[in-house]
């Protein structure tokens, strides 16, 4: 009998919550605020790993870099034969890309070569390139664009082509053949595909050379051991599997996630100072209610779970109220501000939708830091005044 | 059950209620579909590049996960902190034609 909830004492503590009225209005408004930051960060860091890790899988096994001095370098592809060679390795291509820069707009393109418009290509980049414009691209030299290079390339007035200027100064036209969807902004914003002699020619490298190698393994279980023999065989090169990107992913936003953990842990314990605080210095008019109240009868145990009902009803109410906000601010209006936390201050910002991922460990993780928090901050306070000698009290 | 409990139940019971329509909205029309992963997947990997193309300002961003594990501290264009003008003091605002510039945003 004793666990069931009394709704007189409900009733009680509602009338006591509203005696201050705009005391508990404030600390509703300022429980909530903080709230609804927290989850908002989580919510936009969980949306942006759900984007990464939904690509994850397609990305190659193992890509194999060349190290010269410390740095990246080009990768001759002979050794493509010897990497093929090696038992369990799939398929090994050697890739062309890199980064253009358009001084006009002070922006960099990531140009991407891949072996001409192949069949295997063709049929899988139809599907996500806007429709009607991909046949333009299959002529020769024709590249494809994200929709911000399209844009910046409008701004520019290349509406259809392109003047890549080459490293000694020759320019390279280029036609635009197509645009990506724009709902792969995301992954293709800053994008520029065109076939590899193309890069090749615009990055003046020779034809043996690439800038590295991705490896295809089928079986995920050999994937590691490929990798180190890779490493054996070149020691001048720089093996990445598709675990250390995972890991790298994981790292950014445990990294801003954290920040932003550590800086609401700082407010929130300062807010549950201030209530402590405010409790524990219970105004004579407060602590003479707790002794009227035993003085009429009430145990302490009484007083406590009214202060409980108190804490918990302002608590709850904040935490539902800042859930609430936060999948209106993230999901609706799409993180204004607290976005490019995560985006940086590119010149070629894009305009991408945060995908919906419902996650119910943030919902829980921001639970558990603000709704027992708060209680225990206002109900030790009043444990210790209910404790007193009730004479001493009203007295 | 006075009135006032009775306004606090109804907030609760009309606060999850709403969360709980909103849930099903976003769920519906503002998660990835099928259709978009499988393009988003198709992309990559034709493209074969890891990072999401969300920072663009410097030179190794489309790599900067491919370079080794904790390269994203000293490298992320993500971590404002990279640029010195931005950890202290202000960019200039007259000098912006830099590579990599910041532009200001009205």
């Amino acid at each position: 009998m004793k666990n069931k909830i009394n709704i007189y004492l409900i009733e009680y503590a509602i009338n006591s919550l509203l005696r201050q009225k705009y005391k508990n209005i404030f600390i509703l408004i300022v429980f909530t605020f903080l709230t609804s930051l927290l989850t908002s960060i989580f919510f936009i860091s969980n949306s942006i790993k759900h984007e990464l890790n939904s690509t994850l899988k397609s990305l190659p096994e193992i890509t194999v870099q060349k190290l010269k001095a410390g740095r990246h370098h080009s990768i001759n592809t002979q050794i493509v034969d010897d990497i093929i060679n090696i038992a369990g390795v799939e398929d090994a291509i050697p890739r062309v890309w890199g980064y253009y820069y358009f001084a006009n707009a002070g922006v960099n393109f990531s140009v991407v070569g891949i072996d001409e418009f192949e069949n295997q290509y063709k049929d899988s980049l139809n599907k996500i390139i806007k429709e009607n414009d991909f046949s333009k691209a299959e002529e020769n030299s024709s590249m494809i664009v994200g929709t911000g290079v399209k844009k910046i390339l409008d701004e520019n007035y290349y509406s259809e082509y392109f003047n890549f200027i080459r490293p000694d100064g020759t320019i390279k036209p280029v036609n635009i053949g197509g645009v990506f969807k724009s709902n792969l902004q995301l992954e293709s914003n800053d994008i520029i595909l065109l076939p590899k002699e193309t890069a090749l020619d615009i990055f003046a490298m020779q034809e043996d050379m690439a800038t590295d190698i991705i490896v295809k393994v089928s079986n995920p279980e050999e994937i590691f051991t490929i990798a180190s023999k890779i490493k054996l065989m070149y020691p001048d090169t720089r093996v990445i599997t598709n675990k250390e990107l995972e890991i790298s992913y994981q790292n950014i936003f445990d990294y801003k996630g954290g920040m932003f953990l550590a800086l609401f842990i700082v407010s929130i314990f300062t807010f549950f100072i201030i209530i402590y605080d405010k409790v524990s210095g219970l105004s004579s008019e407060e602590k003479k209610e707790i002794g009227i109240l035993k003085a009429i009868g009430w145990k302490v145990e009484d007083v406590l779970k009214e202060k409980f009902y108190e804490s918990f009803i302002i608590s709850f109410i904040a935490y539902t109220f800042g859930i609430l906000i936060s999948f209106t601010f993230v999901y609706i209006f799409q993180a204004p501000l607290l976005r490019n936390i995560f985006t940086g201050y590119s010149q070629l910002k894009t305009s991408f939708e945060l995908p919906f991922v419902f996650d119910f460990n943030t919902l829980f993780l921001v639970f558990f830091l603000s709704v027992p928090i708060y209680i225990a901050a206002t109900i030790i306070p009043s444990w210790k005044s209910a404790t007193i000698e009730t004479d001493k009290v009203i007295r | 059950m006075n009135k006032k409990s009775k306004y606090l139940f109804f907030t609760i019971v009309i606060a999850l209620f709403t969360i709980a329509i909103e849930l099903t909205y976003l769920n519906s029309f503002k998660s990835l579909t099928k259709k978009d992963i499988e393009e988003k997947n198709i992309l990559v990997s034709s493209l074969g590049l890891p990072d999401l193309a969300i920072s663009t300002e410097a030179m190794y961003i489309r790599h900067r996960s491919l370079s080794d594990t904790f390269s994203v501290f000293k490298e992320g264009p993500e971590l404002k902190e990279y640029f010195p003008t931005t950890f202290i003091y202000s960019h200039s605002h007259i000098l912006n034609n830099t590579p990599s510039k910041i532009i200001n945003e009205k």
